[in-house]
């Protein structure tokens, strides 16, 4: 075999081992948590950990369920303030503006997307906490503790997921043929007659899925949540109690309580919940997209 | 001759640069099927897209002229779009249903326009169906989606979906060129049966169909218009010699190609000049097909063969990149 051949071959062997690797790591690090989590879970019935709201680890109580609680309370707000404006402006994007606006205004919110978490949570600390606490709960009559809510944190992550759902949703819209469009106009309909009936029919597993890795994304999200949410075990009552999302338990506890019996165990369960949350999610988006992909071609 | 129904007047189009219609000056005669004819490429689409300004959806198109529709300046900025839209039914190139029922297709420029009581869609929907031949062969299913029946079955549907909103005017775009024989032959059946309640335009690449059709043809080369008039003059006498060679060169239905050149990569007046090497090359009456993917060779290379005195009897968009130009030497 000549040196050539020979390099091709290794290279691409390289190569091979190199993706192997990297998707390995998916399922180790799966095996990894539960591993680390069945100790607690032989222990204790895992219904009770994950509906029980007592959670006082040096008694040997466990109950997620303020956490899970507090995790989807913080992300359902965030989706509902970030799902009407994000649309909205795909919309615009996809239907209304013309190229030259549209390839301005795409990498500014896809730079949106690089900024780093913890840079939305000071701003959550510096700006939207204030806001809650001195402006917001008085005129509302809430009480809230200094401004640290669910509220706070499910505006931070809003912020954090329009990049995501703004361009996928834009580029499922793309998807829709401009024949259908000119079909629906032809008959007289208007541009928005034609979008609310036609494009957003059409489209609408493709938004979906948008919406569904969007809250994916604010499923996990650690950082700028725990720095402006509270961090406190209980069900919250309003938007503007504090709560407690899972990440931030995991983020702010692990490594600390490691004496307690069963601690790093529970953790390692929340952590294994979450990437199966996140997971599911992702691959639900994910075949629907492939699907409306397929479906244009 | 009866009636103009459309009117058009000194009309440009230009695509961000590129003119795409000149200076076309036409009447289309009311009631009657007027075709528009010519080569790939030629602006045909583009003039129908104009009639119902569907050419406003495209990026960096720009229109000067007058089109006149009932009298009314459909560019003028008074005008109210969806009212002249809905004037017009509009058969695209490719069967488009709406994604919804069969049902819904065809109540949904009714519904559109305000109707919202049931019997009245109802007699609607099966008003129009049974117009374009499709009611017996979908009143059982009219709950399923459009995009079950068969490719010919969407296309009457579409054309149904049109003459919903009443228009006076239908705009088809190569109605046929995605169907079948059969599917094809119904189409047009429908459309002459439509003609004495309809202006009917119809683009077409099929000269035979426009013979079929057409009672007034509108010639268009390289987004010239190079005549119009009585098909039955055009086709047995046209006064043009491009027309001429349209017509007859349609009708050659396989080209003996003596020489055959790639001009791709060339830019222009590279593929130009090879054009005419190639050209100086052949005996008289033979025929030089040549290749090419630089966009201004399209319209630069045919009329520059043409200023030589050759015939071009061909040019043709053959895949996303490249054209075919076919020139006979003269």
């Amino acid at each position: 075999m000549n040196s050539r051949k020979l390099k091709d071959k290794i290279s691409s062997r390289l190569m091979l081992s190199a993706t192997v690797f990297a998707c390995l790591l998916f399922f180790v690090m799966l095996l990894g948590l539960f591993g680390k989590a069945s100790p607690i879970l032989s222990v204790v019935p895992i219904d009770d950990l994950l509906f029980s709201k007592d959670w006082s680890p040096m008694a040997g109580k466990f109950g997620f369920y303020p956490f899970i609680v507090g995790t989807f309370w913080v992300t359902g707000l965030a989706v509902i303030i970030a799902v009407p404006i994000s649309l909205l402006s795909s919309i615009y994007l996809s239907e209304y503006a013309g190229n030259r606006l549209r390839e301005t205004v795409k990498p500014l919110i896809d730079l949106l997307a690089g900024i780093p978490s913890v840079v939305y949570g000071l701003w959550g600390v510096l700006v939207v906490v204030p806001f809650i606490k001195n402006t917001l709960a008085p005129i509302l009559g809430a009480e809230t503790i200094g401004g640290y809510s669910v509220l706070a944190g499910g505006i931070v992550l809003s912020i954090m997921v329009f990049p995501v759902i703004i361009s996928i949703t834009t580029e499922v819209l793309k998807t829709v043929s401009t024949d259908l469009r000119e079909v629906s106009l032809s008959v007289g309909a208007t541009q928005w007659q034609t979008i609310k009936y036609v494009v957003l029919r059409k489209s609408s597993p493709g938004i979906f899925a948008a919406i569904v890795l969007g809250f994916s994304r604010a499923f996990g999200e650690t950082m700028a949540v725990l720095m402006v949410v509270g961090n406190v075990a209980k069900i919250p009552s309003s938007v503007f109690d504090p709560a407690y999302p899972m990440p931030a338990l995991i983020a702010n506890t692990y490594g600390e309580m490691m004496s307690l019996p069963f601690y790093d165990s529970v953790i390692m369960l929340a952590a294994l919940f979450l990437l199966l949350v996140v997971l599911i999610f992702n691959v639900l988006a994910r075949m629907v997209l492939v699907k409306m992909e397929r479906s244009v071609v | 001759m009866s009636d103009t129904h459309i009117n058009i007047q000194d009309f440009n189009t230009y695509y961000s640069g590129h003119q795409a219609l000149k200076n076309i000056s036409v009447d289309i005669p009311k009631n009657q099927i007027t075709a528009i004819i010519g080569p790939s490429g030629c602006g045909k689409s583009t003039l129908l897209k104009c009639m119902n300004r569907l050419i406003d959806l495209t990026d960096g198109a720009t229109c000067s002229g007058k089109i006149l529709i009932d009298g009314e300046d459909i560019f003028d900025k008074k005008t109210d779009i969806t009212d002249i839209r809905k004037k017009m039914g509009l058969l695209a190139q490719k069967p488009t249903p709406l994604p919804m029922s069969i049902y819904e297709n065809v109540a949904y420029g009714p519904r559109i326009h305000g109707t919202r009581k049931k019997s009245k869609l109802d007699a609607v929907v099966e008003k129009y169906l049974t117009m374009v031949g499709l009611w017996e062969e979908v009143k059982d299913r009219l709950d399923s989606p459009a995009s079950k029946l068969s490719i010919g079955q969407q296309q009457r549907l579409c054309l149904a979906r049109g003459l919903a909103v009443e228009p006076e005017i239908i705009l088809c775009d190569e109605p046929t060129s995605a169907l079948d024989p059969l599917s094809s032959q119904h189409i047009e059946e429908q459309l002459l049966r439509l003609k004495k309640d309809y202006t009917i335009v119809i683009v077409t690449h099929n000269i035979h169909q426009a013979m079929r059709l057409a009672d007034y043809v509108v010639h268009l080369y390289l987004g010239e218009l190079v005549e119009h008039g009585l098909a039955s003059e055009v086709f047995e006498n046209p006064k043009e010699e491009r027309t001429r060679a349209y017509i007859d060169g349609t009708f050659f239905t396989d080209l003996a190609i003596d020489k055959e050149i790639n001009l791709k990569g060339n830019v222009c007046p590279y593929n130009f000049v090879y054009a005419k090497q190639a050209l100086h090359t052949l005996e008289k009456d033979d025929v030089l097909r040549i290749i090419v993917d630089y966009p201004t060779a399209v319209t630069e290379v045919p009329r520059g063969m043409e200023t030589d005195g050759h015939n071009v009897i061909r040019v043709k968009q053959i895949n996303e990149s490249d054209w075919e130009i076919i020139i006979q030497k003269k």
